[in-house]
């Protein structure tokens, strides 16, 4: 296994694709941060114009916090897609290229080779993100510094500084575990689908959905729970001001099942057919 | 004929005192004046039904003749009303007081007085000051205003003979927030109804001074 796990970095390491998503994402995340910059100005005159007639402020709230609640915003739904096309590749492209059948030959069990795709493909996300992470941290704080954060979800909350890197911290956890789930159906969807293009088009296809199931009411409490698209944007909840960790554990558990079940699917189902 | 005239001397000498300026007030108005300078720390509790901020810290600095200064490692909101200790938007524009007797407040007998501005150019409407004769201090106030809407003061002092207050209550209406669509959490419900009944409501702040170091003339 652990020469298998070490043939699929080496394959991801050495191809063009893992560094043209990799400035992709690099992109995406700079032109989100600028918009966040100029938005985060707009947002503030938008969200105290009221409390201005009442209040005197003291300190600034466009901050590294601030910056980084927006680019969090947006992250979520932008990197996705690359990550879904670099990870489906780890299979469409060796049905592509013929070297499935090469490996097949050799005395490599199936379900163990693919099991070690999902796992490239897990840490493949995991690396992007904590990437991401670190960059978009370092931009933030050292251009506009710490301060508190404010956010509006149903109320106004404000957190300290340390309080709100904490839940940003916390934030990039839950939504790692978002983005790892992407990338498991994505390989998911490459075992079935095969073909690099129409995987491509399953993926962008089962994105969006996913983002429109988000916000339509379902009906049933339970859907509107637990249904893998409910759960998405659990890292929200991070920023109540009182915090449920239950439900964001929870949620977060539901979501790694979730995982494990297109993981338990894909290999079943690759195990099963002929690969020809 | 007796009664009227008796009536008439009521009225007159009713108008007579309104026109002057209570006594008490202004004896409060001096011991506040004495105050040259002071800092304090404050602790601030937010209350206000559509924001949640926690237990903020600031300082604060007052120097006579001068603006108030805050400073803070947090962010702070703080009132623009109600911490004009020196009633200088009182005393900015000539007024007249009304004496209104005396009510119990917190087990305090208080003295109420009404303040109405005789000059167009004051932003105050009426003010109605609570005021503890005995100890030279205002206890509660109720201020009018023009174009800033009401607002409400509660004040407690610590136990002695002290000028400035150790705890002040204000409280006031606070117009619902507008928030813009696409910054809204993907978990914000729209619920029009209670956004309508929301049109307006009462916010507080609470302030602890603590750390007082006062300056008097």
């Amino acid at each position: 296994m652990r020469a298998l796990l070490y043939a699929e970095m080496l394959k991801l390491v050495k191809q063009s694709k893992t560094y043209y998503a990799l400035m992709a994402i690099l992109v995406i995340e700079l032109l989100v941060f600028i918009t966040a910059y100029y938005q985060g100005s707009t947002i503030l005159d938008l969200l105290l114009d009221n409390l201005k007639q009442s209040f005197y402020f003291e300190g600034t709230l466009l901050n590294g916090n601030l910056i980084m609640y927006i680019v969090l915003n947006s992250l979520w739904f932008n990197v996705p897609l690359i990550l879904m096309i670099v990870t489906s590749g780890l299979v469409t492209d060796e049905y592509k290229d013929g070297t499935l059948q090469t490996v097949m030959l050799q005395a490599v069990k199936k379900w163990k080779f693919i099991l070690s795709k999902y796992i490239m493909a897990v840490l493949f996300t995991v690396t992007i993100i904590a990437l991401m992470m670190l960059s978009t941290f370092v931009m933030a704080y050292s251009i506009f510094g710490q301060g508190d954060l404010v956010v509006y979800i149903n109320t106004l909350n404000f957190f300290k500084s340390a309080d709100a890197f904490n839940r940003i911290c916390w934030a990039f956890a839950s939504g790692t575990v978002a983005m790892v789930f992407y990338s498991v159906v994505s390989v998911t969807l490459a075992i079935f689908v095969k073909d690099s293009a129409k995987t491509w088009i399953a993926a962008a296809l089962f994105l969006i959905i996913t983002n429109l199931i988000l916000k339509v009411d379902l009906g049933v409490p339970a859907l509107n729970n637990y249904f893998f698209p409910k759960l998405i944007d659990t890292w929200q909840q991070l920023f109540y001001f009182e915090t449920n960790w239950l439900a964001i554990g929870i949620n977060n558990t539901i979501l790694i099942i979730y995982c494990l079940i297109f993981v338990t699917a894909g290999t079943y189902f690759f195990n099963k057919k002929d690969i020809g | 004929m007796r009664f009227a005239f008796i009536l008439l001397f009521i009225l007159t000498s009713t108008l007579t005192n309104a026109q002057k300026i209570d006594a008490d007030l202004l004896r409060i108005k001096q011991r506040m004046d004495s105050v040259q300078q002071f800092t304090a720390n404050v602790i601030l509790d937010l209350d206000v039904p559509f924001i949640k901020m926690p237990t903020k810290a600031a300082k604060i600095k007052y120097a006579k003749g001068k603006k108030m200064e805050f400073s803070s490692s947090d962010f702070v909101m703080l009132p623009r009303r109600g911490l004009d200790f020196s009633l200088n938007e009182i005393f900015k524009y000539p007024f007249i007081t009304v004496d209104r007797g005396t009510e119990t407040r917190h087990g305090k007998v208080l003295k109420v007085i009404n303040v109405i501005p005789t000059d167009n150019r004051s932003d105050l409407a009426l003010a109605t000051l609570y005021m503890d004769t005995r100890a030279s201090r205002i206890a509660e106030s109720e201020i009018n205003t023009r174009k800033n809407g009401t607002y409400n003061l509660l004040m407690q002092y610590a136990p002695g003979n002290s000028v400035l207050p150790a705890y002040v209550e204000a409280t006031f209406a606070i117009e619902r927030l507008k928030i813009p669509l696409n910054f809204m959490g993907k978990d914000t419900k729209i619920d029009r109804k209670k956004m309508r009944g929301m049109e307006t409501k009462t916010g507080k702040i609470k302030m602890r001074f603590e750390n007082y170091s006062i300056k008097l003339s």
